[in-house]
């Protein structure tokens, strides 16, 4: 009993609700390190190690130990993936082996999640808040027959709080940031407050409601903000400052076996992009000046709605379906500003991007009651339809269209042996813009004797072409790139091969090892190339490339006493085929990358003190470079650095409160030179690659009350 | 029960920290306040342009919010009031008081002539604003405080050559000396006749127009649209971004060694057929603030040859299938850079001003440009000056060294450095402002120019867009050096 209680508290989707709701006579959250339990590529949540996924989980203790607000935060640590901040748009994407945030899914509760550039896919993960987070998962590599296109490089699934233990809980917090050295209570630094009511209305029902501000003043560096309008180069910010609210609500019932919840979303993100350069407007006749400047605020709004409801159906056949409707728009609010006089003027907005989506996914499982064999076999529907301006450089017009996709999967779990675990797995994808796609997958999960599991995983997963791609058209007098509307989906392959142990070396230490080798390779890959023709230089969009990824990783956990140590090393080597390159720029190029971590608590005062410490080793790449001698390919590199986060969380008054103080980015890193991305129309050479804002320090008060 | 209290107290705390966060970048902005300041809105007025009455501009840099007055002092030199000249409202010994109404963001008053036809021309007047009047605000003598009546070349002032618009329709021809701008639709002639001792033909690069020998043709009506027609209507245009483009555009830097079409021989058979890309029309669309649509319909092709006749040119041309020629004598014209030569009118046309009454050419432009030093062959400008390099004006370009805010203001005829001034057509061209990205002014840089009557003036660009914030609307300042 006392197992399961613990069991649920932590980190339950779907069966504990029962034992929950029986036992709300304490507000004790548990700190033990526990069983975790795993959802995503499940049929049902299952305790890690019985997982057929191999999945990582950032648990709630780890987001806490952060400091991390939005998943931006959370995900500098792990292995495998880098954060990529772009100080212009103000977005942060996901990097995973050297592919962009265009070949990653981010799902919240199985459900993909819009955003500015996709569906699941290109997510801005500085838009999405982790206050009612129960923990994050990540699985590597393709995950097309669970989780459809786009999910070639892997998935996150963000897994929230559905339940609580309590008739009444509050949870409130206050978190105050530097942005590197910068911060004062107006104009400078990160200003989070948060709230969070739940409570046990019967012994079936249960709802809670949330609200979250996230106030960043952006990151000045050398720069003056809106009102400077000297001689130097210094308007504006270095990143851009957004202003984010954000109201979640929730609504679960169950009974028996049977359950429904309904969650809504409402984010709304204000980001000012105060123009760096601006017009002095000099009036000769006066000798005076009235610098005006062409500024903007973009205006994101996302509406998200899911419906899920699971159960078993008599002794039929267990089932699992969501249905899901969500929005999100951008509304650019153009204005000419004259910065002395505080006076904005001709001003106007617009929609420069709206996309609406409804979405449908259903599972039906355990139809076919055998010993050693379950199926499942499902349907996903995501109906798109909206608009998206593409790059304003560009002049574009708000490309319309509307993108509709049907997919039907299977999959079964075989236990060919008693230890011996097989799951075949196929999903049709249709749709109607691209040819019929196909994702397949076999995971494998045998558990040697001595409790050695290996699991053996193999995925497809294509990644759709996006709208630039597609429907790009900008031709005049001096230009010609043009999008390419048959363009294929790419083809994404993974292959995945894990061993894992744990050892206990003594009653109080315990050591798991686990060691991953990997394969994965993108074929068709689109690139822009350039076609000289009779008719001179185009650009154009075409499937011509291959790309291939190797790693082996190794990641080490021991627990002794109040300590936990981490290590973990990968090696990594990546290929490209690129259009008509020469033999010898497809070699691999290898990149290091190491991570550490250690956490102490102290039991006497309950203090938790924890580092993290990430290496990310020198990338290479190849890339095409030109002179008046002809077109030419060289390898180009980015600089390695590395991520240190320290913090102490300290629980006060009965673990009624918790203070958490922490420092990040201790290595003080801002941008690295980078000249691996090629030249293309307008840029080229060596650039600076935005990382982050240097060391800044975090203090978070956090009140919990439960009664 | 103290549970219950204590989470009242949360939620009046989480109540306050919420209303205290709202937003409020609306009020931390700058408050500086606008000067109240009188000035005249021209520096200079040829004493040539007033046979009668003149009225003088005083401009007041923000609305008066009450009454009050300026104090003007007259210096004439060589001239006498009363005598040469006069005012209204009459001054009072070297003193005239003009009126600030309130409400108002300008005043005036009237400079009489009482000499004309004119007895000297060495005689000046001078206007400085010593005074002025007024309560609500401290006011500020600065800026255009000093106007000047004579008969030398102008001062300087402010432009706003009249562009048109973000399609850019119209190319202006400035005369700085004279104060004065004449426009002409760049659509409105194809070819320029070298009017020199030369015998040389130029290309309108306003309206992106592209020339190519046709390789194997000595007579024009032998000319059909075949396969070497078409593979040279894909190379013979701009903006292919191969270097080897630059063959079929007049070099933008306005060598004129280095054109298009070859100098015109003495013999026949060495005149060669062009096939003439005619470019484009400015464009018809409605233009987003900040871009500019240089380019509409494109206008065709045709296929040109020129011969010299009787000390001038004779063109033949004709549409790319026609059997049969046009045929029209181009004489040069004395006293001017060209003979303009339109198509559509299958006639001379007036374009360029005589070749001393222009400095400045504002228009469309085919220039070239490279990719991180990369050459890319021809590529179309709009936003472009070109100076009069052929009637003698010569430029250059200076670039305010970091920080010096009186640069500008103390540049003088002592600062002109001779052997910096170039002919090359790019030298101002688009050198003063950023239109791949930003689409600002860069506020470091103005330039020297060398008139063909050896006077030098500094010129800079104020702005090239207009109160809306649509492109095509140039404002330059310029003064002599003195």
């Amino acid at each position: 009993m006392k197992r399961s209680l613990l069991l649920a508290t932590g980190t339950l989707l779907t069966l504990s609700s029962t034992v929950v709701a029986q036992t709300n006579d304490t507000i004790k959250e548990p700190e033990q390190k526990l069983e975790e339990i795993v959802i995503s590529g499940q049929y049902n949540p299952q305790s890690i190690n019985k997982a057929i996924n191999n999945v990582t989980i950032l648990n709630r203790q780890r987001i806490e130990n952060l400091g991390a607000v939005t998943l931006a935060d959370a995900l500098n640590q792990v292995m495998n993936i880098s954060i990529l901040p772009n100080a212009g748009s103000g977005r942060s994407t996901v990097k995973m082996f050297g592919l962009d945030a265009q070949y990653f899914t981010i799902l919240i509760d199985n459900v993909p999640m819009i955003s500015d550039e996709g569906f699941g896919n290109n997510t801005d993960l500085t838009q999405i808040n982790l206050d009612d987070v129960e923990q994050i998962e990540i699985v590597e590599g393709a995950m097309g027959v669970d989780y459809g296109a786009n999910a070639v490089t892997g998935i996150i699934n963000i897994i929230t709080k559905k339940n609580n233990v309590n008739d009444w809980n509050v949870n409130f917090f206050v978190q105050e940031e530097t942005v590197g050295n910068e911060y004062d209570w107006k104009n400078k630094g990160k200003h989070t407050q948060g709230i969070t009511m739940g409570h046990n209305i019967n012994d079936n029902l249960y709802a809670s409601l949330s609200y979250t501000h996230t106030d960043f003043k952006g990151w000045y560096n050398d720069r003056e903000g809106f009102t400077y309008y000297g001689d130097e180069d210094k308007r504006g910010h270095e990143w851009l400052p957004k202003n984010q609210n954000n109201i979640k609500g929730f609504l679960n019932y169950h009974k028996n076996s049977y359950r429904v919840y309904y969650k809504f979303e409402l984010f709304d993100e204000r980001m000012k992009d105060y123009a760096k350069l601006f017009n002095i407007n000099e009036d000769p006749v006066f000798e005076t000046i009235n610098p005006v400047a062409n500024d903007r605020i973009l205006n994101t709004k996302r509406w998200s709605n899911v419906l899920n409801t699971s159960g078993n159906l008599e002794d039929l056949f267990r089932f699992d379906l969501s249905f899901s409707y969500q929005k999100q728009e951008r509304e650019t609010d153009k204005y000419r500003y004259r910065i002395m006089y505080d006076e904005k003027y001709d001003r106007s907005s617009y929609k420069s991007e709206s996309r609406e989506v409804f979405f449908s996914r259903g599972t039906f499982s355990d139809f076919i009651k055998l010993e050693t064999a379950k199926f499942q076999v499902g349907y996903e529907v995501a109906y798109t339809n909206g608009y998206s301006a593409m790059s304003e450089q560009l002049a574009e017009n708000p490309q319309k269209k509307s993108l509709g996709s049907y997919d039907f999967y299977a999959s079964s779990e075989i236990n060919v042996l008693p230890r011996l675990m097989v799951r075949p797995g196929y999903r049709l994808m249709t749709s109607n813009t691209f040819n019929s796609q196909h994702a397949l997958s076999l995971v494998l999960k045998y558990v040697l004797p001595g409790d050695y599991e290996i699991r053996g995983t193999i995925g497809t997963s294509p990644r759709l072409p996006n709208y630039e791609e597609l429907y790009t058209y900008f031709v005049d007098v001096n230009h010609d790139l043009q999008g390419n509307e048959n363009l294929n989906p790419e083809k994404g392959k993974t292959a995945f091969l894990n061993f894992k142990k744990t050892f206990a070396l003594a009653d109080n230490i315990e050591i798991s090892n686990s060691l991953t080798g990997r394969y994965l390779e993108v074929s068709d890959k689109i690139d822009l190339i350039e076609v000289v023709n009779p008719e001179g230089l185009k650009y154009v969009y075409e499937n011509t490339d291959l790309y291939r990824n190797i790693g082996v990783t190794f990641l080490s956990q021991l627990s002794w006493d109040a300590f936990d140590f981490g290590l973990g090393f990968t090696m990594s080597g990546v290929s490209q085929e690129m259009y008509k390159a020469p033999k010898g720029t497809d070699k691999f190029l290898y990149t290091p990358e190491v991570t550490a971590n250690i956490n102490y608590r102290l039991a006497k005062t309950g203090t938790n003190f924890s580092l993290y410490y990430k290496f990310n080793g020198e990338e290479e790449r190849f890339k095409k470079g030109s002179d008046e001698f002809g077109e030419y390919y060289v390898k180009g590199k980015q600089e390695s650095y590395s991520w240190l986060d320290f913090s102490v969380r300290q629980p006060f008054f009965k673990n009624m409160l918790y203070a958490t103080v922490g420092v990040r980015n201790l290595f003080d890193i801002k941008d690295i030179r980078s000249s691996t991305s090629g030249a293309t129309a307008h840029g080229g050479g060596a650039t600076a690659i935005p990382i982050g804002y240097g060391t800044s320090f975090f203090i978070k008060l956090q009140y919990k009350l439960g009664f | 029960m103290t549970k219950y209290r204590v989470g009242k107290l949360v939620i009046a705390l989480v109540a306050l920290v919420f209303f205290s966060s709202c937003e409020k970048d609306s009020n931390n902005g700058n408050t500086d306040e606008r000067e109240f300041i009188v000035a005249f809105d021209n520096p200079s007025i040829p004493y040539r342009e007033i046979e009668t009455t003149r009225e003088i501009k005083l401009v007041f840099s923000d609305v008066a919010q009450e009454e009050g007055s300026v104090e003007i002092q007259i210096i004439p030199s060589k001239a006498i009031y009363d005598v040469d000249f006069s005012t209204l409202p009459k001054a009072t010994g070297d003193k005239l008081i003009v009126p600030i109404a309130k409400g108002t963001k300008s005043s005036s008053f009237t400079f009489e002539n009482l000499i004309f036809p004119y007895d000297r021309m060495d005689k000046t007047i001078q206007f400085n604003i010593v005074k002025i009047n007024y309560a609500a605000k401290t006011p500020k003598i600065q800026g255009y405080n000093v106007m000047m009546i004579s008969f030398d070349t102008s001062l300087g002032g402010i432009m706003t050559p009249n562009v048109g618009g973000p399609t850019q329709p119209n190319q202006v021809y400035v005369d700085l000396g004279g104060k004065a701008m004449y426009e002409v639709k760049r659509n409105s002639w194809d070819l320029a006749f070298d009017s020199s001792g030369e015998f040389r033909v130029r290309l309108n690069g306003s309206v992106y127009m592209a020339a190519g020998v046709i390789k194997g043709v000595n007579a024009i009506d032998d000319v059909r649209e075949d396969n070497t027609i078409r593979e040279m209507k894909n190379v013979v245009k701009i903006g292919t971004f191969d270097p080897a483009n630059l063959a079929y555009i007049d070099d933008p830097s306005g060598d004129a060694s280095k054109t298009a079409i070859s100098a015109i021989s003495d013999v026949d058979a060495n005149n060669k057929v062009y096939l003439v890309n005619m470019g484009f029309d400015p464009g018809m669309d409605a233009v987003e603030p900040g871009s500019v649509l240089v380019t509409g319909k494109e206008r065709g092709w045709k296929k040109v040859r020129i011969l010299k006749r009787e000390g001038g040119y004779l063109l033949q041309y004709a549409d790319i299938n026609d059997s049969t020629h046009k045929e029209v004598m181009i004489p040069k014209t004395p006293g001017f850079n060209f003979t303009f030569f339109s198509f559509n009118t299958n006639s001379i046309v007036q374009v360029e001003p005589s070749k001393t009454k222009w400095d400045l050419n504002f228009t469309v432009f085919t220039n070239k440009v490279d990719q991180a030093g990369d050459p890319k062959g021809s590529y179309g400008y709009s936003d472009f000056i070109v100076h009069n390099s052929y009637g003698g004006v010569k430029a250059y370009k200076v670039i305010i060294p970091a920080g010096d805010k009186n640069f500008y203001k103390a540049y003088n005829l002592q600062s002109v450095q001779e052997s910096e001034l170039s002919e090359d057509f790019t030298t101002i061209g688009g050198t003063w402002r950023e239109v791949a990205n930003a689409k600002v002014l860069y506020k470091n840089v103005f330039y020297v120019i060398k008139d063909a009557k050896g006077h030098y003036y500094k010129m800079r660009m104020l702005d090239f867009f207009n109160e809306k914030g649509d492109r095509g609307y140039p404002k330059f300042e310029y003064a002599l050096l003195r």
